[in-house]
């Protein structure tokens, strides 16, 4: 059998097994709906509130400050149309990096009428709080910039730009989605009013999320209809979800410092092995402030869904920076927003490494990447790309 | 997998890669959508293809058409390359994705614009 090297912990992870016992009985015995005043939905709530318990004591926040959701995608939608729908019209600031789900969403607001502002970044993938500041206006009504974006891994100046952002009296709200349970995050030293972090990121499950909102911060609810969450999220509670979250972002509390010191010497590892062997490559974004386990890498004239697939064929799970689909090229935005040139961006390829990573997998990856760029840049036309 | 074995293995070991010198004829088809790029080198004897070579840039897929399409052609006559569809390369690939199909497209461009190029010079 072929060895398996799962690299690609930013797009999601293992459940862990911990979890899982944790999560087992909410399908078939403990089975109310939480909002149900009998025994059966008391069980059920009670499953919730262990698991916002767990999550407040984690971000140490108010637990009723945290409103769970359906995932990351809907916590940023809820975080930015909330904010600006609660103030009607004005002005919203996000950079060029964010995820789709908060560029989107910030597009959506601007066909409706908002106007918007989107920051640059650096060489690095950062955000200059400076243009923060600049970007202020008299109607801006929400900042959104994300903590770390999943592919480049730098690591945003929240502290800095939440401080601006308090002179001036604007709102913030961060996407925590990749650092959340990774590094250490104080939503009031930085300054953060409303948070969105997942589960699936850190050996939770799929589809289950949080929003924390700062106390007093307005905000109107953008899904309708029963009254749960206190009336900020309608819905019932994915409660088995809710319930491995709580207990993923426990454990994180006990593996995330060891974890991040651990994998960001295997991310070294990985990097210094395939700069050894491999001509023409370079690591993106900032050298030591960014997510421990994130390598995004470029190899120069060759292109990435060539290097993704040539590695899945040697059981190595990484991802391309650059997609092409139905014939339409799209080096990855993020890395254009931080200016490298094109023949380099094409050759965008993202390992993430995870709890799971050894050595050993990280050796492989580097035996099994060299001989294959060399490969393919053999049969490479002179001067392409 | 979503690609067949055939292709698998072109990409993996590909024929015929790299570049010829003093090549009878050359020709490049290039997908403008997604810069992808293939260049093909012929050596011709008595009208038919005595040797091809390829580059190419590309995904996957592009750098096994042009692998399985330096095979396709070897001692075919000049004349009928002139013609050479993408489905051709697309069968001796087994298949390509619906999203993958510019590969063979790549490839039969340059292998015409190669085999165009040599008929021109002879006449
Ligand atoms: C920074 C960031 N925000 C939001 C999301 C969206 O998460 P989900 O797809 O789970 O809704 C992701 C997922 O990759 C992410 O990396």
């Amino acid at each position: 059998m072929t060895r398996r090297v799962y690299l690609d912990h930013n797009a999601s992870t293992p459940v862990h097994p911990e979890v899982v016992t944790e999560m087992t009985p909410y399908f078939a015995d403990v089975y109310g709906n939480p909002s149900s005043v009998h025994g059966f939905g008391r069980d059920a709530r009670e499953g919730v509130d262990v698991a916002r318990e767990r999550i407040a004591t984690f971000l140490r926040v108010p637990p009723d400050q945290i409103v769970f959701t359906s995932g990351g995608t809907e916590s940023d939608n809820f975080g930015v149309k909330g904010l600006a729908l609660a103030r009607g019209r004005g002005h919203v600031i996000t950079s060029r990096i964010e995820h789709h789900a908060v560029l989107r969403t910030v597009q959506a607001l601007e066909a409706q009428g908002f106007t918007a502002t989107y920051l640059p970044v650096d060489a690095y993938g950062a955000v200059d709080p400076d243009d923060v500041r600049k970007a202020i206006r008299p109607d801006t009504v929400a900042i959104s910039v994300m903590h770390a974006n999943s592919e480049v891994g730098t690591l945003q100046p929240i502290t800095e730009i939440g401080r601006i952002a308090r002179e001036h009296g604007v709102p913030v709200h961060v996407d925590a989605v990749q650092t959340f349970g990774k590094v250490p995050i104080d939503v009031d030293a930085m300054g953060i009013d409303l948070l969105s972090f997942s589960a699936h990121k850190i050996y939770g499950p799929k589809g289950v999320a949080g929003l924390y909102i700062r106390k007093g911060t307005k905000m109107v609810a953008i899904q309708h209809g029963g009254e749960h969450e206190r009336r900020r999220r309608a819905g019932t509670e994915n409660v088995p979800g809710i319930v491995g979250f709580g207990k993923a972002v426990e454990v994180r509390g006990r593996e995330m410092h060891d974890e991040a010191r651990r994998v960001s010497a295997l991310r070294d590892r990985l990097w210094e092995g395939i700069a050894a062997r491999v001509p023409d490559v370079r690591l993106n974004g900032h050298p030591t402030n960014r997510l421990p386990g994130t390598a995004s890498l470029c190899y120069r004239h060759v292109e990435s869904e060539s290097i993704v697939l040539g590695l899945d064929l040697k059981g190595i799970a990484v991802s391309a920076g650059s997609a092409c689909t139905s014939g339409n090229v799209e080096p990855s935005y993020v890395l254009v927003a931080m200016g490298l040139p094109l023949d380099w961006a094409m050759g965008a390829v993202r390992s993430s490494l995870g709890r799971s990573t050894t050595a050993e997998d990280v050796d492989y990856v580097v035996d099994s990447v060299a001989p294959l760029v060399q490969k393919l840049r053999q049969a490479l036309p002179v001067g392409a790309a | 997998m979503r690609y067949s074995e055939t292709l698998v293995d072109h990409f993996l070991n590909p024929r015929n890669a790299g570049l010829m010198r003093e090549p009878d004829a050359v020709g490049e088809g290039e997908y403008a959508g997604c810069g992808d790029l293939a260049r093909v080198f012929l050596r011709v004897r008595d009208g038919r293809v005595a040797e091809a070579r390829f580059q190419a840039y590309g995904c996957g897929p592009t750098i096994a058409a042009a692998s399985a399409g330096s095979e396709l052609i070897a001692l075919r006559p000049v004349e009928d390359l002139a013609h050479l569809k993408p489905e051709e390369v697309e069968r001796a690939l087994d298949g390509l994705p619906e999203d993958r199909k510019h590969a063979a497209e790549v490839v039969a461009d340059a292998v015409r614009a190669a085999a165009g190029q040599w008929l021109s010079q002879r006449s």
